[in-house]
């Protein structure tokens, strides 16, 4: 068996043209292709799988419609990618080599779509960005969004926004510590701005420390001795569980201020009674009193389909906030994508990417959408609201933050 | 003051957990000059197996043990098919990569069973509330538990390395294999009581951060893995105090440069030691120069 | 099996292969033609690690760190002053190599575990680099906008370069790059990689000196890698940090391991396995870290020679020539006025315990000297201070009117002071004749470059040397093993190849270290007859033998050693009459004043 398939694989790059040209063949086009490469396996695929799940239900919906102008719709190239950038190009060049697809789903994270999406913007087909939270991925230059991309995630300058806002408006001297990925530097970095031009305060500290870091006591020393009198995270849950217990056990007394993984389940879990306090910024559609019909329809379908699973959370009767960034992200990518090709009536690209730039006052499952030619972003800071952990009568629950 | 006392006594306590790992790797080190370059997979699969004993309504004191013992096996398996028959090459190539492959696989093996998402390690015996008031700092309780612990362990192995007959063992077949087999011992079961002692203390180091950090992940432990490395190089491999001395060191440099310097630099910071010692004294600040026979 | 695909390694096969690559290319699909580039790319990667790993026997878990350098420096270098394509991508490699140079300093004095610790160390202070120096690199946002073939911003010349010309572009740099290494590992400084991976102390025997062999080992070896960055980075036109971490470099390695060290092949069959293999993984979703892990794991102890040990025929070390006629012998006439060696009043301690007390021997050209004495007598210790292995704390040796004292090995080689070892230290993996032509490495004349580009005046002396080694092995009695992988030999013939590589060295002095042990009668008799070619050529030989009868017939004159001093010098007869020699043998006494050493 060994032998034989290594055999198998000399053959493959040895005996070449042969095999090569299977790819772009088919016939007659009866269906509406979309390909997506996400990581749906390895390390990193809580996003990726989650993110399939979405696309998948939003076909699903489609369908159960009676698809597009009476096309079928199709997931026809699902390549994983497990969020290594060099998989991601290869992935890509293989979806964009498939001529058939109408449209593309990118990776699950901002290293691999940064790498894939000059290709993907040179090709021209509608691209739907699902989790990249970078803004250059949509925005190159700021304004100018590239034509056929469109962003369905928390971009940073979104989030950074409203964290920067609400902590000029509740702090004097803003301590910042942040991850040192993309996602962090350049979280961190607009925060930065953002609260020079709400309240004209600069951050009295800033200090990265590496994901899955085991031991951030330097970093926190640090922030306490600057006297910082909020910290403002930018980072993932599990992190921010390790900063949270080391401000307790520094006795660092003051407020946590945190990106979207301070609502996500890790960083309940890790830090126990220690959220209490803790504000974290999310899009709060799965986090109103009662969920908006759009909201409501999709988590149904989710559970119809899958169960009250990891995505779902830990409540069987309600989905847990994060879902807005693993899995309704995605099905709204693929939705509007859908209704972009429906208005169009074509698969021709440049019609397509016009018809989504039309798009006015959407009703998502996330936000209500309204695209046009300098706006290629679906969530704006009007979507995202700030949360808060607060106990009653022994329970701990998140409440939205009045301003 | 309060500030570099507070850096210091983290990188003491943080260096402590270093020094455990690096002991681990040294045992292994001493009877077959090799070591585990998956172990960082180990101290993520005893924390993992604990949670998941205590998720099944174990009580602690059996799920802690039992994590610690799962990761003391997975090393007689290590030992067996990933190092021992790969010794008779003659150099390191094999070990190091078929123990890679044995990390790669457990962690292939978690994230496969458990998702590949952090999962919530409990806090075991302090909260991270808990602190003691020691000479006007605030010194955590359960930084206090993993410092107590691993310096009871260090000089526990010490002693038992001196004054055991098994301890006598392990240091007759880290001297000379063939002289020990000769002179009665069995060595191929002293090899393997120091691959098992090495899965047990990687175990151990793996719960103590785990419930530092409260959670655990497939990735858990391969960075400390690497600063277990850094320590058993720093001090010296094969010498309790050198793991000892050098893995404080290592933790309390890392926290200064931290504190004073940058924090990004604190993870390069450690690599930078490993170099120059291995480039200006590759036996380590505490070992002897191996004399090598033409 | 490996018969069938030998055909597989042939020149014509394997141009036609690339030919029809090449013309493939142009009709094969756009994801076919980069998968094939990526896997151009790793053939690249692998090969560098083989030279340094595979060949040179320098383990390395820090690789990533050579193709990062190469890869941003290429990719900045067109990117920001507009350098062209192919002297960006030399400017990669060039860059790389003085990455390898510069590590291979620090990296020179560790080997085995530390040497993997140490390589692990800068691979990660690499990647901490790019992360940290955000100004330059773009830190982990990356680095966007390189000139790419995939987004047609890639130009050579006023040509727009598209994917398929760059793989072509690509398959031909790699095709003459493997060539070349081909060439360069066959040649002397190949078989000196070889000999270092083996034994370095065997290796300083022949006159390689160890630190710049391995100097040139990590140089070449990262230039390829800053090669293999530069087209990588050209490739996919995005540059991140987490391309260039840790797992990088154990894929790496794990090609050349899985291929097969040590060959050029190998790397080859490795690269080609783990450019589709994430691919084939797919079908195990997410069971494949799991698998990856397994063969990781299972590798070496299944394929303990690699792919190309299970597939292929083995390599060879040497170059195809034909074999000149060797010229007529001439002996040698001394250069010096005094004796050939004289050692005087040589001591050494080890540990406090002396070795060598105030030793002093002199050997004169065309004469054979017995060194004899108990074990733990000195024997070997001075034999050891003469070739350079040791350095004597008192005393001095001179050799032709020179010093030898405070040479290193290698250098006391050049100048014609050759040895063998108690157990003979040969390359396991070479032939008979490979391991013969290894003696050579004093008086190759050729460089590496014309030895790479198999330039005729370097084949000239190839086959000059082959004829030369062809000679020593049928006087011998070796040419029927010739072909023989040594570590197939019994011991006898292994100590008879030994010697024939230190008679190919021409040497002016040869120390034997008891040559004898372990031969039949008629394998001495032949020794016997090596010997006295040596002596009729006017070479000095050292003897250290306890086979007494052998001596007898062999020797001019013996030198007694006991306890680190020598006791009696002169005739073999008068040997046996001497009270003191006889007291050392028998143990009974000890001379007044002086103290027993172990």
């Amino acid at each position: 068996m060994h032998r034989r398939s290594v055999i198998g694989l000399i053959g493959a790059a040895a005996l070449t043209a042969t095999i090569a040209l299977s790819v772009g063949t088919a016939a007659a086009q009866d269906s509406i292709k979309i390909g997506m490469t996400s990581a749906l396996t390895g390390p990193y695929n809580e996003y990726g799988e989650g993110g399939r799940r979405g696309v998948e239900l939003a076909i699903e919906k489609w369908n159960a419609k009676g698809g597009i102008n009476g096309k079928k719709v199709e997931l026809a190239m699902l390549l994983d990618d497990q969020l290594v950038p060099d998989r991601a190009v290869q992935n890509m060049r293989r979806l964009l080599d498939n001529k058939d697809l109408v449209g593309i789903i990118g990776p699950a994270g901002s290293g691999p779509t940064l790498a894939v999406i000059e290709m993907a913007a040179a090709d021209g087909r509608p691209y739907m960005n699902p989790v990249a939270q970078t803004p250059t991925v949509t925005y190159p230059t700021p304004g100018k969004p590239r034509p056929n991309v469109f962003s369905f995630a928390l971009q940073n300058d979104v989030e950074s926004t409203v964290l920067a806002r609400y902590v000029a408006k509740h702090f004097k001297m803003p301590g910042l510590v942040h991850e040192s990925t993309a996602y962090g530097m350049s979280g961190a970095d607009m925060i930065d701005k953002e609260l020079v031009a709400a309240g004209s305060i600069a951050p009295v500290a800033v200090e990265s420390y590496n994901q899955r870091t085991q031991d951030v006591t330097a970093q926190i020393a640090r922030l306490q001795r600057a006297g910082a009198d909020v910290v403002v995270c930018v980072g993932l849950g599990a992190d921010l569980a390790v900063i949270r217990r080391t401000m307790a056990r520094l006795n660092y007394k003051v407020p946590l201020v945190a990106s979207n993984g301070a609502l996500s389940i890790p960083y309940q879990e890790a830090a126990g009674d220690l959220v209490v306090g803790t504000r974290g910024s999310m899009v709060y559609v799965f986090g109103e009193d009662t969920l908006n019909p759009a909201a409501q329809g999709f988590a149904d379908a989710y559970k119809a389909k899958y169960g009250a699973d990891r995505w779902w959370g830990n409540d069987p009767q309600r989905p847990q906030i994060f879902m807005s960034l693993s899995v309704s992200n995605a099905y709204d990518a693929a939705d509007v994508l859908f209704e972009g090709i429906k208005r169009a009536n074509s698969t021709d690209p440049k019609a397509i990417a016009t018809a989504i730039e039309g798009i006015q006052g959407l009703r998502g499952v996330n936000a209500t959408y309204s695209f046009s030619p300098a706006k290629h972003h679906a969530i704006a800071p009007e979507d995202v609201a700030m949360f808060e952990y607060a106990k009653a009568a022994d329970k701990i629950a998140l409440k939205i933050v009045k301003e | 003051m309060h500030f570099v006392l507070q850096l210091i006594f983290s990188g003491v306590c943080v260096g402590a957990v270093y020094a455990l790992i690096a002991m681990g790797l040294s045992l292994t080190f001493w009877t077959t000059r090799t070591l585990n370059f998956g172990q960082g997979s180990l101290l993520m699969t005893a924390s993992v197996a604990t949670v998941a004993l205590l998720g099944a309504g174990m009580p602690i004191a059996f799920a802690v043990l039992l994590g610690v013992l799962l990761a003391g096996g997975l090393m007689i398996v290590a030992e067996r098919i990933a190092i021992r028959p790969l010794l008779k090459a003659g150099d390191s190539m094999g070990w190091v990569v078929s123990t890679l492959g044995l990390g790669i696989f457990l962690q292939g093996f978690v994230s496969t069973v458990f998702g590949s998402q952090a999962i919530a390690f409990p806090s075991l015996v302090f909260d991270s509330l808990d602190f003691v008031d020691l000479a006007g700092v605030q010194v955590s309780s359960q930084y206090l538990a993993v410092l107590g612990l691993s310096l009871t362990l260090m000089v526990a192995m010490e002693l038992f390395l001196r004054r055991s007959a098994w301890g006598r063992a392990v240091r007759a077949v880290s001297h000379d294999a063939d002289a020990a087999a000769l002179a009665g011992i069995p060595v191929r079961r002293v090899i393997v009581l120091s691959f098992v002692a090495s899965g047990v203390l990687a175990g151990i180091a793996g719960v103590m951060v785990a419930q530092i950090t409260g959670t655990v992940d497939p990735g858990f432990g391969f960075n400390l893995m690497v600063l277990g490395f850094v320590a058993a190089v720093f001090g010296g491999m094969g010498n309790t105090a050198g793991a000892l001395v050098g893995g404080v060191s290592l933790g309390v440099i890392e926290k200064l440069v931290g504190g004073y310097v940058s924090t990004a630099a604190e993870h390069g910071m450690a690599f930078a030691i490993l170099m120059v010692i291995l480039a200006i004294r590759p036996q380590g600040l505490f070992g002897r120069k191996e004399f090598t026979k033409v | 099996m490996r018969n069938s695909l030998t055909f597989l390694t042939r020149t014509p096969v394997v141009a036609a292969l690339l030919v029809a690559l090449g013309v493939a290319a142009e009709f094969a699909s756009g994801s076919t033609v980069q998968i094939w580039s990526f896997l151009l790319v790793n053939v690249l990667l692998a090969q560098s690690i083989n030279v340094l790993t595979g060949v040179a026997g320098q383990i390395s878990l820090g690789h990533a760190g050579f193709l990062g350098i190469g890869a941003y420096g290429s990719a900045l270098l067109m990117k920001n002053l507009g350098l062209p394509l192919p002297l960006a991508l030399v400017a990669g490699a060039v860059m790389g190599g003085a990455g390898g140079w510069l590590l291979s300093f620090a990296a020179g004095r560790v080997r085995e575990f530390y040497l993997a610790m140490m390589t692990l160390g800068f691979g990660m202070i690499f990647y901490e680099v790019v992360r940290e120096w955000t100004s330059l690199t773009g830190g982990v946002v990356g680095l966007s906008g390189v000139p790419s073939p995939s987004l047609r911003t890639l130009m050579l010349f006023g040509w727009r370069i598209d994917p398929v010309a760059y793989f072509q572009i690509t398959l031909a740099v790699v095709a003459g790059v493997v060539w070349l290494l081909r060439n360069f590992i066959t040649s002397p400084y190949g078989r000196a990689f070889f000999a270092i991976h083996v034994s370095e102390v065997a290796a300083g025997s022949i006159g390689v000196p160890r630190a710049a062999t391995k100097r040139n080992a990590y140089t070449l070896s990262a230039a390829l890698a800053g090669l293999a960055g530069g087209f990588y980075a050209h490739l996919v036109g995005y540059l991140g940090p987490e391309t260039f971490g840790l797992h990088r470099s154990v894929e790496a390695l794990v090609m050349a391991v899985v291929g097969g060290l040590g060959t050029l092949t190998g790397p080859v069959l490795g690269a080609i396995v783990f450019t589709y293999l994430p691919e084939k993984l797919q079908v195990f979703a997410e069971y494949q870290f799991m698998v990856y892990g397994l063969i990781l794991l299972l590798s070496f102890v299944l394929l303990p020679r690699g792919l190309a040990g299970l597939l292929l025929p083995r390599p060879r070390f040497s170059k195809d020539v034909e074999a000149l006629p060797p010229p007529p012998p001439v002996p040698y006439t001394a250069t010096g006025t005094g004796p050939l060696l004289s050692a005087e009043g040589v001591s050494i301690s080890f540990l406090g315990l002396r070795a060598l007390d105030n030793a002093s021997v002199t050997l004169g050209a065309g004469e054979i000297l017995g060194l004899v004495g108990p074990n733990g007598s000195g024997k070997s210790t001075l034999v050891n201070i003469i070739s350079g292995i040791y350095r004597p704390g008192d005393g001095v040796v001179r050799f032709d009117d020179g010093t030898l004292t405070g040479l290193p090995d290698h250098a006391v080689a050049r100048r014609g002071v050759l040895r063998t070892f108690q157990d003979p230290r040969l390359v396991p993996s070479f032939t008979v004749r490979e391991n013969v032509l290894l003696g050579g490495h004093r008086l190759y004349q050729q460089n590496p470059l014309a030895a790479a580009l198999n330039l005729p005046g370097a084949l000239r002396e190839d086959a000059e040397m082959l004829g030369r080694a062809e000679a020593i092995l049928a006087m011998a009695g070796l040419s029927h093993l010739a072909d023989t992988p040594v570590r197939d030999l019994p011991y006898g013939d292994q100590r008879m190849t030994e010697l024939s590589r230190v008679i190919l060295a021409n040497p002016r002095l040869v120390m034997l270290d008891e040559p004898a042990a372990g031969l039949s009668e008629g394998e001495l008799h032949k020794l016997g007859g090596l010997i006295r070619h040596l002596k009729a050529q006017g070479v000095g030989v050292i003897l250290i033998e306890h086979h007494m009868d052998f001596l007898n017939e062999l020797v001019d004159r013996v030198v007694v050693l006991d306890s680190g001093k020598v006791i009696y010098q002169g005739g073999m007869a008068g040997m046996y009459r001497d009270p003191a020699v006889v007291a050392a043998y028998l143990g009974t006494e000890t001379h007044p004043g002086e103290s027993v050493h172990a």
